[in-house]
């Protein structure tokens, strides 16, 4: 471990919205079982959504040309570098984030069916939507992992008055669902996310004191368990179910623990100790978007470059975000901006915000390419969505998705292409073909019609 | 699915109210009955049961299957959707006849008219709200009473979600598994700050082990398997950290290999001075132990180890004389000062543990310490099974070689993410059957009103009433109500209340454009938070009516809102009471800074947006959102030069489609245009000047807010409102249509009472819905 000192902390981490040194990280990682050139082991296919509000103008989001040979329109020039990793999917439709009948509220309703399908219950004081696309996968691929999943964001929940016509503000904050009526809270600051990933209490307590301390752990563990099984035997309905997701969040636990005992004993955590010292540089949130979203892009690639979770959702701005991105000139806010009313320059300042963002997506993707794994790079064993839940953010309508994909999951994905599928396709179908691929096999998911074609070629 | 209405009916009750104020038409006396066959059917036969009737049932919807009157309060769900579907013009679809304007208020005006049959005087439901789990102010202020320090451990769990403008709604205050990490995490440093796990009665000890000393030739000495071995006659040192100056106790383990005819001697010096030699006679296996006492100065000493006499002979004559004398030294302890004071424990420490446990009685000590504890956390007796259960966690750290402080500390640990903890209960166990109505206990109601009005667990009064029986006495409640109030704790009420129906909290998000609105900056942003809340707190305190709030004669200022408010004679930092005098434009908090910047865009005023907010959080009637795909304003581009923004929304208006919310909105929003997007005043918008005049759906017209104010004012609407947003927010759910009962009975009483703010919690904690909970199992 003698390298370690040779790394400048100082370079480390800083969040100044430049590439970061994580690269020199690989010189202390442990060298994976996947990761050695041995064909022994298949690296792992990870999955990860990322999303964008507010929809998008779709004339500088889509490539005129389908096929191998696509062009770039302006929203997409950031991802030029990338463009062989890109798989545009043009013609997708979510139905179930139309009202039918639920009246207005389009905003809470895009991002609560983006990743689960479901059509969610119009109401401020209950939630019901149902279990997205990532938490099914992590049911299965997050076995193998620390963490079954991660959910990061940059934008806290709202602190109060409406969010969205009926529509209670959990809907338009989270994309990701436990069960119908759990959303998974994401984390919006880099040190918190950093910390808990690779420098938690939890995890100290099994590296450092596998005796007493972890005995402690698992007897209080054991204590609430109890205690919330003999209230389960007395409470029936909606107080039922609020016990029954704290069960399992207390099992989710239990289950880190042994996971992160298994990886001490195996020697999986070694190294982890130099990343937790790096780490250290890591600040709270800082005030610039660009710094942030790169910062919890950095953590997402850590993250998987680290195999400590294999499912991620990033949400680059809550549903109906209203944020000036003052950086890139627009100093209206963004939800304000998208009911354009077709007005040329509130036209072209959304298209700049849809850049912007994909400015950040550009950044992770990068990242994950630059970092080797197997014979290939981490994103070639990745796949990424990007994209939001509504299609025009003036019309609200649901159909004609802006969403694209990248990376290869580990070879059964044909990125560098345009395709366009016919109208009125359900996005559902493309959830439902990368859960294939997480081995996660069902017969249907939300309102899928069968499995989304040509992803391999 | 009891819950699934409730967005909707918060919604149609309030539009009913705002029909009343802002609406044509005259008032319905209660108790008018409502001709369905006259007033509704023929509109729905004109325009529904083509699709909707005998021949069709789109839906499963049959509009013509009814014999005289529908049963509207019984089919309460299906004409709520019904009348949800007409007002937001979902129906009739486009390609069919459309009712007009008047036709489609008329019948969602029914159909609230018809709902509202509500007979008060009958069995009403009280409701019935899900376990609570903490909020993260309620997280942060129950450990804050529960253990006595303030240590903001909340900080850093997610956001809780909103629903009817409150993250403290029971259904949407879900588990996902960060926040129990979370709340793992605070425990456990919420338990190690608040306990200190190993209290010294007597003088601290400080061990020198063998590697810290340092010696020179490895021939000599060395260290091995943890031992210092002295093998010739040497010396070794270690630095020795004397934190003060006094008596101290200095023990060596020694042993050494005995050969020769002496033992072998250790000498122990002090910054050079020999203090003590012994004779170390024990052998390997039984180390002894070499102790005396020493003065020493505070500051680094050197501690000296030194071996003097080696003797190694392997040919003497006599045999026995024959051997390898050596000397090791396992530690040297430095226990000091003999006149050592311990550390005075924290109070959090003392007032969890007051005395250690004598010898033997540990287990009862342990047991009366967790009962107190859990009593209080648990927010009512814990009973013995539940005690004994905590009492083992003291066992548990004994069994692991740690102390009985370690194992409180576990206890309270194992506490503060128990369920009983996290969540507020009001078991049914035992109770009649489901469906039925039960009045809350003493302890349930007690942290009702505690989590009400401080966001916190009952203190040692509620708790002593309730163990009394005596806090469902309605007496007895209303002067806790009036102690409560006056609390410190109230604060939690300003903040947490005041500051999401007023949607301060936003204030933190608001970006004004820096280049338009060079004034503002933190210092402004808190100090206009600031005001709305010492006015909130001032009317709390003060108790004084309601209505103050809409049009009131003081405020508080500092230096720098006053200057930012154009008023004179205010310096400094501090906020002081201010009376507002006829000619300012101030008075009321739609006036205030905050609520003038938070419903603002980041580059300009937004009449619509301040519209709305006034809809919502004051005449508790928001306006649907504007349809998707708005029509281009074709006069938009040029115009924006050539029309002031009154004049280009009033074009927009022309179109039908927006007409009937921003005639309600915009006129409400275009009184207070003389405040800019920051509050500032002024009277002109760019090149034109301003025009605050209006006029109500309703016909009334004003000219400016101060008209306004007093429209608003005379009216019932906004007082029924603040009882609804309370109501909502002292139950933790949304309101339900039984709950307008309750609302009507506060709201006489505020009438009868000036509208004291008293009045209005008082009502509240007074109430069914409060007081009550009907058990799970009906679901309606």
């Amino acid at each position: 471990m003698s390298n370690r000192q040779e790394i400048p902390r100082r370079t480390f981490l800083r969040g100044l919205g430049t590439a970061m040194a994580l690269p020199l990280l690989d010189s202390v990682l442990p060298v994976r079982a996947f990761g050695s050139s041995s064909a022994a082991a298949k690296p792992p296919t990870r999955m990860a959504f990322l999303f964008v509000p507010n929809g998008a103008h779709l004339p500088d989001w889509t490539p005129r040309t389908v096929g191998a040979d696509f062009d770039l329109p302006p929203i997409l020039q950031p991802l030029a570098p990338l463009k062989e990793d890109l798989l545009v999917l043009s013609g997708l439709t979510h139905d179930k984030g139309r009202a039918n009948g639920d009246g207005p509220g389009d905003h809470a309703r895009s991002a609560a069916v983006f990743l689960t399908g479901v059509q969610p219950l119009k109401a401020e004081g209950a939630i019901r939507a149902g279990i997205s696309a990532d938490q099914l996968a992590a049911r299965v691929a997050g076995k193998q992992t620390r963490f079954p999943s991660l959910q990061l964001g940059i934008e806290p929940g709202r602190q109060s008055g409406q969010c969205d016509s009926g529509y209670s503000c959990a809907y338009s904050n989270n994309i990701s669902w436990r069960d119908e009526s759990t959303p998974m809270a994401k984390e919006t600051n880099p040190r918190l996310v950093f910390e808990r990933l690779f420098a938690s209490e939890l995890q100290k307590d099994v590296v450092e004191n596998q005796g007493k301390r972890a005995a402690y752990k698992k007897s209080i563990l054991d204590f609430v368990l109890e205690d919330a099984k003999q209230l389960q035997a007395k409470v029936g309905g909606h107080d039922r179910q609020k016990l029954d997701e704290y069960l399992t969040s207390v099992r989710e636990i239990e289950l880190r623990l042994e996971r992160a005992e298994r990886a001490q004993r195996i020697g999986e955590l070694q190294g982890f100790d130099a990343i937790a010292e790096y780490g250290k540089e890591i600040g709270d949130a800082p005030d610039s978007f660009e710094d942030h979203a790169r910062l919890i892009g950095d953590m997402l690639v850590l993250a998987f470059q680290t195999d400590v979770t294999r499912v991620a959702t990033f949400m680059l701005a809550n549903e109906g975000s209203n944020r000036a991105y003052r950086p890139i000139g627009v100093n209206e806010g963004h939800h304000t901006l998208s009911h354009h009313q077709n007005d040329p320059e509130k036209l072209a300042k959304i298209s700049r915000i849809n850049q912007f963002h994909a400015r950040q997506l550009a950044y992770v993707l990068g990242r994950l390419k630059s970092i080797k794994e197997g014979e290939g790079t981490l994103l070639d064993n990745c796949m990424i969505v990007y994209g939001a839940g509504i299609s025009d953010g003036n019309r609200h309508n649901n159909e004609n998705l802006p969403i694209l994909m990248a990376g290869k999951a580990g070879g059964t994905i044909l990125p560098g292409r345009h395709v366009a599928f016919s109208q009125e396709t359900p996005m559902c179908n493309l959830l439902l073909s990368m859960l294939d691929r997480m081995g996660v096999h069902e017969p249907y998911f939300g309102d899928s019609t069968g499995r989304l074609p040509w992803l391999e070629g | 699915m009891a819950k699934a209405g409730f967005g909707v009916m918060m919604i149609r009750f309030s539009s009913l109210i705002v029909a009343l104020l802002i609406g044509a038409g005259s008032q319905p006396a209660s108790g008018e009955s409502l001709e369905f066959e006259k007033e509704l059917k023929p509109l729905l036969s004109e325009y529904c049961t083509s699709c909707h009737g005998k021949e069709k049932q789109k839906a499963d919807i049959n509009f013509e299957a009814y014999n005289g009157t529908p049963a509207f309060l019984k089919e309460r769900k299906h004409w709520e959707r019904v009348q949800e579907m007409v007002r937001t013009r979902e129906m009739p679809p486009e390609n069919k006849p459309q009712p007009s304007e008047e036709e489609r208020a008329a019948m969602v005006k029914f159909i609230d008219l018809a709902l509202a049959q509500l007979d008060c005087d009958g069995a009403v439901s009280p409701g019935r709200v899900t376990i609570r789990r903490l909020n993260r102010a309620e997280y942060n202020n129950t450990v804050r009473d529960l253990i006595g320090i303030d240590f903001n451990p909340a900080a850093d769990f997610p956001s809780d979600d909103v629903g009817f403008g409150f993250d403290n709604i029971a259904d949407l205050l879900s588990m996902p598994p960060i926040l129990m990490e979370k709340y793992l995490a605070a425990a456990e440093q919420i338990a190690t700050n608040a306990i200190v796990a190993e209290v010294h009665a007597e003088p601290p000890v400080h061990r020198v082990k063998p590697r810290q000393f340092q010696f020179g030739d490895e021939e000599v000495i060395r260290l091995e398997n943890g031992v210092l071995g002295l093998y010739r006659t040497g010396k070794a040192r270690a630095a020795l950290e004397v934190p003060s100056e006094g008596e101290y106790v200095v023990t060596i383990r020694a042993f050494g290999h005995q050969a020769g005819l002496e033992a072998p001697r250790l000498a122990v010096s002090i910054d050079g001075k020999e203090l003590k030699v012994f004779d170390v006679k024990a052998s390997e296996g039984s180390v002894g132990t070499y102790e005396f006492t020493t003065r020493l100065k505070a500051g680094k000493r050197q501690l000296e180890v030194a071996y003097l006499n080696n003797y190694n002979v392997q040919d003497h004559a006599d045999p026995k004389l024959n051997g390898d004398r050596n000397l090791f030294v396992q530690s040297v302890d430095v226990q000091g000062p003999a006149d050592f004071q311990p550390a005075p424990l924290p109070d959090t420490h003392t007032r969890l543990i007051p005395e250690m446990p004598p010898p033997g009685e540990e287990m009862a000590y342990a047991r009366k310490i967790l009962s107190d504890f859990a009593s209080r956390a648990y927010r009512r007796p814990a009973a013995a099974a539940e005690i004994e259960r905590l009492v083992k966690f003291v066992e548990l750290a004994k069994a692991e070689g740690g102390s009985f402080t370690e194992g409180i500390q576990l206890a309270v640990q194992a506490v503060l993410v128990s369920p009983k903890f996290l969540f507020r209960w009001e078991l049914d166990v035992g109770q009649a059957g489901a469906g039925e109505v039960r009045p809350l206990n003493a302890y349930e109601l007690a942290s009702r009103l505690s989590y009400f009005l401080w966001s916190s667990m009952p203190d040692e009064e509620l708790f002593s009433l309730a163990e009394e029986g005596r806090l469902n006495d309605p007496e007895v409640l209303q002067a806790q109500v009036r102690r409560m109030l006056l609390d410190p704790k109230s604060k939690a009420l300003v903040e947490n209340f005041a500051g999401q129906w007023l949607q301060l909290r936003n204030l933190e998000m608001v970006t004004p454009d820096p280049d338009l609105f060079p004034d503002f900056d933190e210092p402004l942003r808190v100090a206009m938070r600031r005001e709305t809340e010492l006015f909130f707190d001032a009317i709390m305190r003060e108790d004084r009516s309601l209505l103050e709030f809409i049009d009131a004669d003081f405020t508080f200022l500092n230096g720098r809102l006053a200057k930012h408010y154009g008023i004179q004679g205010i310096e400094g930092d501090q906020f002081q009471r201010v009376s507002l005098s006829e000619s300012t434009s101030r008075g009321g908090i739609l006036t205030h800074g905050s609520i003038l910047t938070v419903t603002s865009n980041p580059t300009r005023t937004s009449p619509v947006n301040r519209g709305k907010w006034i809809l919502e959080q004051i005449l508790g009637s928001p306006p649907p959102p504007p349809p998707p795909d708005v029509p281009e304003l074709p006069e938009e581009g040029h115009t924006i030069q050539s029309a002031s923004l009154r004049e280009r929304m009033e074009m927009h208006r022309a179109n039908p489609d927006c007409a009937t919310c921003h005639n309600k909105m915009d006129p409400l929003g275009f009184a207070f245009e003389n405040f800019d997007a920051i509050g500032a005043w002024r009277v002109m918008d760019g090149r034109f000047p301003i025009d605050p005049s209006g006029t109500l759906p309703g016909g009334q017209s004003f000219n400016g807010p101060e008209e306004l104010k007093q429209i608003l004012k005379t009216q019932d609407t906004f007082v029924r409102t603040f009882i609804e947003k309370m109501l909502t927010y002292a139950l933790g759910r949304g309101l339900e249509y039984f709950d307008k009962c309750a609302v009507d009975a506060i709201y006489d009483g505020l009438r009868q009472n000036e509208y004291r703010f008293s009045t209005l919690v008082i009502g509240i904690v007074t109430s069914d819905p409060f007081l009550m909970k009907q058990l799970e199992g009906d679901d309606t």
